[in-house]
């Protein structure tokens, strides 16, 4: 019996290490080079370049930010992220889409770091990382054309973990589990750090970069990666999503400062916004006054003390003893990351390297000890988890950080930003990075210096790789078949496709067949869809469009629409055309608006153009208030 | 003495309307409120003028469209007195003088609270039939001042949540409950896409019903009230944040437009947005915030234990999960006095829901003497000198209250007799009330009206026990004598009245506040008395207040003086004249006068100070720059060319040519708003018709009694918010940015125009209920849209 399950478990580990390959689709490795790209920037910067000969390679550079790691001593552009527009060989808005996304500085963890994270309790991350980035292809970190199949996959990790390896012994439980958090962590902490870029990125309505609302979109696709179902969000939601998401960063940086500000105006210290790699309002420090004594306050500060993550400076008998302590100036204590969602973040504490890093692997511990180890299930031992989270909860309230993914994401983005920077002084950088070392846990993880080299040689390989013939080539031409197969279909046609792409672990593909019309063919659908998108979005406002936008505007809308629609077979694709053209006609007063809507209506329906505009009885007191105010 | 409803329809009388009606034109039937708290007026205009070359129109096109294009526009319309959310609002929901000063108001006897913007003890009292109106509608159905709703009948009228809210619909709470928990709201929470929040959903459902209620011919008036631009301006200072949530306003405002073209009284219809107050929204500026609890309870501000409506930091509390919370105890570590009694004995309470301003209530300064004096009376080890010198002290101070204490107890209970005699004339006449309603009694409000009575008497027994408790401390502090030659062994709870800060201070008091005896306890003086100055530790609050640094100020654009000036209204000189103060420091010192006729004059002054005999003493000085309110020195300051500025300021000039004279100005109508805020309070409570006077007075009494001590404003970009954070932007103060609001007129036969004349909060509802042929409560504030038509015409 032992056997059985000794053999079904190492089958079983096989299989999600297996599965963890396909799914994650992470970037092989590469041999390391120096290289330096283009000319010195202050900042980000974007650089479009043509790829697969009809599309663009759009690569994020972070302008003299490599001084760490070339013999420049003003610092190289380091490449940080690339995204793959697929403009059909012309840069419209209306047929451009974005297909993929490349976090350069991202590889693929050594097959030796992979055994290491399945080690329960094995809290290192020994080495640099992989130093072989150069030799292949590398892989997209995101497909922005098929956001639902991590979902997909991630259940199915899931289903396996909680069915098949949970029940057996507890090594198999334990390291199965140690795996897939740590494959989990690493792949969240490079998301972010994807956000984090692109949130510094610029962007352009012309072309030279992403468009406001591309970023937002892919900001939201990104963050919606680390949520279990945050795939299935429509894109519009998404796009939607992503610009919100902007706005609450912003308000919880603003937020953590003033509370942080306020917090030290309390118990006495010194606030000092930083300034990391460009990065305004993320960061701040405080520090003890040196030469003076603790303010007159009259209130109990231990809630304050807590609430800042360190001991009470004016107290701690290691300050007493510090010989430093007199005399004037400051002398720093913590870094805090101030995009925390509830409260500023202790990232650093220079009183006590091992602080922050004791919090987290106290955390994992007990993580593993309970799921792992002990084998506490979610659903036969509920109450357990809700215990967890009204501890959580409480603790949260009296001002802890319990939020793990969110600590991981602030520690991302400093541990990413140090490696960048070029202004702040050394000295604290140095002792900031020394100390942010040791908290990470994941033995995946390779240091920010070596994912900065890798970077550049990453991205001169995926240069290379947008040649008319490479990868990227073949990458764009099946996602526009895959995109061709799409359209027109019901959403229940596409429900059945992604089951059998699930079930056959990813071999059905469902495209298109290849052809030389499908540049073409794709330029139509992707137009009818933008300006059915438009259009829609008038429609269901309720309200009259030439209200919100200029009537040419939509007229010209209407036109294309009209032209482009006879080239469309799908019925859905008529229906949902006629529907939002019959809308907006009874929406609009405008005669000319309702004139031609009427003959798009009759164009798509293959009828004679109507002369006459719609009677529409609903608004009747509009013209009339118009004319008297007139 | 429920007078409201005859109030009501006292003032339902319609009357022939001016300005449109004297043009011609049929008055409106109907009218439909959008109220937006919190927003700034040049925040909206400048996006309904600015062209989005996305679309080729506004940025705000139906803004632009209904009111920029087809109807009125004030440019300059501020909210009168300071610029807070339950202050602005009941000004421009009756139309009359502030009798609600802050948002949140303390009654210096009980420890009653008036905790205007928080709804859930609202909605429980509600449930509980305990409450039938927000406690804002109680207060001013009490003094007698009827809302722009009071004027149509109760089936008239779709009134969406807000501050000043008649009764509560459970159907709206209940829909918006089941949609929680539909597809739609439940599948975007198991996908993290951000499903809407109940706020949201509420606001949806309230546009679903007000849409509903405009095709009904019936109803005739409605509103939407929505803090959506509040939360957003207090929480970023980012443009693109704050143009989100205008663009969502816009489309509702479209849609509200949309769905009033659709109805049968189109025609007959008057649109109307209204903004309660600006705010203080400048990019990429924090606003910061000063913590004036901490300076309070620390040792220099008095080591007072503080009383606040919410907790500090709530967000990093167990206890601030409580959403019924109205008093809030912050014990103070270095009291002078009061170890360990913070829940009995709070000295200092304060109103920080004001953010650029805070009202600062102290507790009376001989009560606080008394207090010492028992205590130390109450000491084992007193020298038997010094006992009998503090014995005698003691007396003095007693002594000099207790004609003023006499007489007010005489008064007061005069008043709770006849309230007692109200009450009980109130519970015979309800007996004959029906028990049972019919649903035409449902659908007039009835239920609601004897409800509205039932809660009243039962608040009426509550005070009324509440204020005899207060008279009771008051007589056996009459009837203490103290022993100079025994220790004091009474409890000083039996005397001193817990959770109350008695009388009013003067200025007097302020200057020379006692906040605990010195460190060497009780000091007697040559002649063997007990010397005053040596025993006692005292504050002057205004150069304390003045001299507040801040050390964490990493913004060059922020002042490191958090606090702009003080102010407090002088004792009257001279029978309906009234002075107030402003004090930025000693030498930069303003005097703000006015007469009977409602003229106001400036006076700058320094070092005023008030003798304990109540005279006031200081010095007038000439006009120069760094005076409060910046005057002076403001370019936009409007005058008659050729004019002298010192001459013009130093001058008695009517409201409206103050207003004219300094809207545009940094602090635009602060002269007024100050006249407004720190007027003697009971002359706006003209009490219901047919009211007792003496109940009248009782009324008025209750107002003055939750007067503050001190306003503290905030200087530019800081705030004293202690509860949570506000980086964003903040309001509350008499900057213009924080004055400025928004009021927009549009319907069949308004005049196509931008008002460029100033006016303010009063003048609002008299003209709405003019333009609706109803009487306005201040004619003189009526607006003629049709005079002001030829200057303004776009």
């Amino acid at each position: 019996m032992l056997e059985i399950s000794l053999g079904r478990g190492l089958l079983l580990v096989v299989g999600i290490f297996a599965t963890s390959l396909w799914a994650a689709e992470d970037p092989p490795a590469g041999s390391e080079m120096t290289a330096t790209v283009g000319n010195n920037h202050p900042g980000y910067y974007w650089k479009v370049e043509p790829a697969a000969e009809t599309s663009q390679l759009l690569t994020l550079f972070c302008g003299g930010c490599g001084s760490r790691i070339t013999e420049n001593s003003n610092g190289a552009n380091i490449p940080l992220l690339a995204i793959l527009r697929d403009t059909l060989g012309e840069y419209r808005a209306d047929q451009d889409r974005l297909l993929d996304v490349w976090l350069l500085d991202y590889a693929n963890p050594g097959l030796g770091k992979k055994i290491l994270s399945a080690v329960p309790f094995f809290y290192w991350h020994p080495g640099s990382g992989s130093r072989s980035a150069a030799n292949q292809y590398p892989k997209p970190l995101f497909d922005l054309t098929t956001p639902q199949h991590p979902v997909l996959s991630d259940m199915g990790r899931d289903l396996l973990q909680w069915t098949a390896l949970d029940p057996m012994m507890m090594p198999v439980r334990a390291s199965s589990r140690a795996y897939r958090s740590n494959g989990i962590d690493d792949e969240r902490l490079h998301l972010e750090t994807a956000v984090s870029y692109l949130r510094s990125a610029p962007t352009s309505e012309e072309g030279w970069g992403l468009t406001e609302s591309e970023r937002n979109m892919v900001i939201a696709r990104l963050e919606l990666r680390k949520k279990l179902l945050g795939g299935l969000v429509t894109a519009k939601r998404a796009a939607e999503l992503g610009e919100k998401s902007g706005y609450e960063e912003e308000q919880i940086r603003g937020r953590n400062w003033e509370l942080l500000r306020q917090l030290a105006e309390k118990t006495g210290l010194v606030f000092e916004p930083l300034e990391i790699a460009n990065h305004e309002g993320e960061y701040a420090m405080l520090s003890l006054p040196l030469g003076q004594g603790p303010p007159d306050t009259g209130s109990d500060l231990k809630p304050i003390w807590k609430l800042l993550g360190i001991r009470d400076p004016w107290t701690a008998d290691r300050l007493k003893a510090d010989p430093n302590q007199s005399g004037v100036g400051t002398r720093p204590l913590g870094v805090y990351s101030l995009t925390y969602p509830k409260l500023p973040l202790l990232l650093v504490d220079f009183r006590d390297r091992l602080r922050v890093q004791r919090h987290e692997m106290t955390q994992r511990s007990i993580n593993e000890i309970t799921a792992g180890v002990i084998g506490i299930s979610h659903f036969t031992n509920w109450y357990y988890y809700v215990a967890a989270d009204l501890y959580d909860f409480v603790s949260g309230r009296h001002g802890a950080a319990m939020m793990q993914s969110e600590r991981l994401d602030a520690y991302s983005r400093l541990r990413m930003d140090l490696a960048l920077d070029h202004q702040l002084d050394p000295a604290l950088r140095h002792a900031m990075e020394a100390r942010l070392n040791n908290v990470s846990v994941n033995p995946l993880q390779a240091t920010a210096d070596r994912e900065l080299k890798n970077a550049q040689i990453r991205y001169a390989r995926l240069e290379d790789e947008a040649a008319a013939r490479g990868e990227v080539a073949t990458l764009v031409d099946k996602q526009r078949r895959a995109e061709l197969a799409q359209f027109g279909k019901t959403n229940a046609q596409l429900e059945r496709k992604e089951l059998f792409h699930l079930a056959s672990f990813g071999l059905y593909k469902g495209l298109a067949p290849q052809s030389d019309d499908n540049i073409a063919t794709l330029s139509v659908e992707r137009r009818v869809n933008y300006q059915l998108s438009f259009l829609n979005g008038l429609a269901t406002a309720g309200t009259q469009p030439e209200i919100a936008v200029d009537q040419t505007r939509i007229r010209s809308s209407i036109q294309e629409l009209s032209s482009l629609m006879p080239k469309v077979d799908s019925p859905a694709v008529r229906a949902h055309a006629i529907s939002t053209l019959n809308k907006l006609k009874s929406t609009s007063q405008s005669p000319e608006l309702q004139t031609d809507c009427s003959s798009a209506i009759a164009a798509i329906n293959g009828e004679r153009v109507a002369e006459q505009p719609a009677q529409v009885p609903a608004v009747i007191a509009e013209t009339a208030l118009t004319q008297d105010n007139k | 003495m429920n007078f409201r409803l005859a109030a009501a329809a006292a003032l339902c009388v319609a009357v022939p309307s001016c300005s449109l009606a004297d043009s011609g034109k049929t008055p409106f039937q109907r009218v439909v409120i959008l109220k937006v708290d919190g927003l700034n007026a040049e925040l909206l205009y400048e996006n309904m003028r600015q062209i989005n070359e996305a679309t080729g129109k506004p940025v705000l096109p139906w803004f632009a469209h209904i009111f920029g294009q087809n109807g009125t526009t004030f440019e300059n319309f501020y909210t009168r007195g300071i610029s807070l959310s339950a202050p602005s609002w009941s000004m421009l929901d009756t139309g009359q003088h502030a009798i609600i000063r802050g948002n949140v108001e303390w009654d210096r006897y009980t420890e009653h609270v008036y905790d205007y913007l928080n709804f859930f003890p609202f909605y429980l009292g509600y449930a509980r039939n305990r409450q039938i109106d927000m406690q804002g509608v109680e207060v001013l159905d009490r003094a007698g001042i009827p809302l722009i709703i009071d004027r149509f009948q109760w089936d008239q009228v779709y009134q969406s949540f807000q501050l000043y809210q008649r009764g509560a619909r459970w159907r709206t709470l209940q829909d918006v409950l089941k949609q929680r928990f539909s597809s739609r709201v439940l599948i975007p929470s198991l996908e993290s896409a951000g499903a809407p929040s109940l706020d949201e959903m509420l606001g949806q459902q309230t546009e679903k019903e007000l849409v509903a209620g405009l095709q009904d011919p019936d109803i005739l008036y409605l509103d939407y009230y929505t803090g959506d631009i509040d939360h957003e301006g207090h929480a970023t200072n980012q443009p693109a944040a704050l143009l989100s949530v205008l663009k969502r306003l816009d489309a509702l405002t479209g849609r509200i437009w949309t769905a009033i073209q659709k109805s049968s009284l189109a025609q007959q219809t008057l649109f109307v947005v209204v903004s309660d107050h600006g705010m203080n929204n400048v990019p990429d500026i924090h606003s910061e915030g000063f913590n004036l609890p901490d300076f309070f309870s620390s040792a220099a501000g008095g080591g007072h234990h503080v009383l606040l409506n919410r907790h500090e930091l709530q967000d990093y509390k167990m206890v601030g999960l409580n959403p019924l919370v109205h008093r809030a105890y912050a014990r103070s570590t270095d009291t002078f006095y009061l170890p360990g009694q913070v829940d009995e004995y709070p000295t200092a309470w304060l109103d920080l829901d004001g953010n650029e301003r805070a009202s600062v209530s102290l507790r009376n300064n001989d009560l606080n003497k008394i207090h010492i004096l028992l205590l130390q009376l109450a000491k084992r080890d007193l020298q038997p000198n010094v006992r009998a010198a503090a014995a005698a002290y003691l007396s003095e101070v007693l002594d000099k209250h207790r004609e003023g204490w006499s007489e007010k107890i005489t008064r007061l209970e005069q008043e709770l007799n006849a309230l007692q005699s109200e009450t009980e004339d109130q519970k015979q006449a309800l007996e004959s009330t029906p028990k049972k309603f019919t649903h035409d009694d449902y659908r007039m409000g009835r239920d609601k009206a004897v409800r509205r009575h039932v809660n009243e008497l039962a608040h009426w027994e509550q005070e009324r026990d509440e204020y005899t408790a207060y008279i009771a401390h008051l007589r056996a502090l009459m009837k203490f004598k103290p022993d100079a030659a025994r220790r004091f062994s009474a409890r000083v709870q039996e005397l001193v009245p817990p959770r109350s800060l008695g009388d009013a201070n003067t200025l007097y008091d302020l200057q020379n506040y006692v906040v605990g005896p010195e460190p060497a306890g009780m000091v007697l003086d040559t002649s063997g008395n007990l010397d005053e100055q040596r025993s006692f530790r005292t504050v002057n609050y205004f150069p304390l207040l003045a001299a507040q640094r801040v050390r964490n100020n990493p913004q060059a654009a922020l002042s490191s003086k958090p606090i702009d000036f003080t102010a407090l209204r002088l004792p009257d000189a001279q029978a309906g004249h009234e002075t107030y103060w402003l004090y930025c420091d000693d030498d930069h010192q303003l005097l703000i006068r006015t007469d009977e006729s409602g003229n106001i004059q400036l006076q700058p002054v320094s070092h005023l100070v008030q003798d304990a005999d109540g005279k006031v003493d200081f010095t007038a000085i000439s006009w120069k720059d760094g005076l409060p309110l910046h005057l002076f020195e403001d370019a936009e300051l409007q005058i008659p060319s050729g004019t002298d500025r010192a001459t013009w300021l130093s001058g008695w000039h009517r409201e409206r040519e103050w207003l004219e004279a300094i809207n545009l100005c940094k602090y635009s109508n602060g002269v007024i708003g100050i006249t407004e805020e720190l007027s003697p309070v009971a002359a706006n409570v003209p009490g219901t018709p047919g009211m007792d006077p003496v109940l009248v007075s009782y009324e008025q009494r209750r107002r003055e009694l939750v007067q503050p001590d001190i306003e503290v404003f905030a200087s530019d970009h800081w705030n004293f918010n202690a509860r949570n954070f506000n980086p964003g932007g903040n309001h509350g103060a008499f900057f213009r940015i924080s004055t400025h609001s928004v009021w927009l007129l549009a319907g069949a036969g308004v005049p196509a125009q931008d008002v460029t004349e100033p006016y303010d909060s009063l003048n609002f509802a008299s003209t709405v209920l003019n333009l609706l042929g109803k009487t306005p409560p201040m004619p003189d504030r009526v607006v003629n849209l049709a005079a002001s038509t030829q200057a303004n015409a776009r």
